[in-house]
């Protein structure tokens, strides 16, 4: 299976995808309704030399738009994670497990803490979403 | 991110600003799988949070992250008591019983525990 570039368009329609694919992602995120903007903090050392965003719209249960944007869009959502390139890849390599990294401050979250936490299953099935895409690195190019 | 998450729960909701206003504890967390540790030290309405785990603690949580979110997902049923036979609370009881979940001072301290747990749960 081709690769698909990190934080492409082509990786948001994937992750978008997988997302609506999963029945766990499903029920876990009934009753979610707000934007989540993932900031990923530029890198240039391994090769990511330019801060990026991804915007996503989910509501109860459904991704209804996932869209790359700049990193000041990503900000302006209702949740902001936040974090250098190399901490989402670890993510998405399933190294790092995103509850985990927000207690530790190795992601940063912005917005309501306790509805996060009232939907800690569902934040941690998206994780498990993107890595079922095949994903190609910009640091591994 | 214990403490703002008490801070978020406390405020504009009545019922666990009166259990906050009136707890004084102090009360260690250890999430041993990513070796963190820290003192939430309750003074009836004022929370010191601190690194580590300080002495004379009244509560000692030791657990993994995941059951630390599983707590703060705990519901609260009639009379203020945390409801353990829904499936996240049938969960905590697993931990309990497997040792995935640790409290010392529990037996002693039934009370402040659960006003501690009302605290902290999100629901």
């Amino acid at each position: 299976m081709a690769k698909i570039k990190a934080f492409s368009p082509e990786f948001a329609t994937a992750f978008k995808e997988e997302i609506n694919r999963s029945a766990v992602y499903k029920q876990a995120g009934k009753g979610w309704k707000w934007t989540v903007g993932l900031v990923v903090e530029a890198e240039p050392d391994k090769n990511f030399p330019e801060a990026k965003g991804v915007f996503m719209d989910l509501f109860d249960g459904e991704a209804r738009d996932i869209q790359v944007v700049s990193a000041d869009d990503a900000g302006k959502c209702d949740f902001v994670i936040s974090a250098p390139y190399s901490r989402w890849k670890q993510v998405m390599q399933h190294e790092l497990d995103p509850t985990k990294g927000m207690m530790q401050g190795k992601l940063k979250l912005k917005g309501d803490l306790p509805t996060i936490v009232r939907f800690t299953r569902a934040s941690q099935e998206m994780t498990e979403c993107t890595t079922r895409i095949s994903v190609a690195f910009p640091d591994e190019e | 991110m214990l403490g703002g998450l008490i801070e978020a729960n406390v405020q504009g909701r009545p019922e666990k600003r009166r259990d906050f206003d009136t707890l004084k504890a102090r009360v260690g967390i250890k999430v041993e799988d990513i070796e963190e540790a820290v003192t939430l030290d309750f003074r009836g309405g004022r929370l010191l949070v601190s690194n580590g785990l300080k002495r004379d603690r009244r509560i000692t949580i030791r657990t993994d992250a995941d059951t630390v979110m599983m707590l703060s997902n705990l519901a609260i049923g009639p009379f203020g008591m945390p409801v353990y036979f829904d499936t996240v609370g049938r969960g905590i009881v697993g931990k309990l019983v497997t040792g995935g979940l640790k409290i010392d001072g529990m037996l002693a301290n039934l009370a402040t525990l659960n006003q501690v747990t009302r605290v902290f749960s999100v629901r």
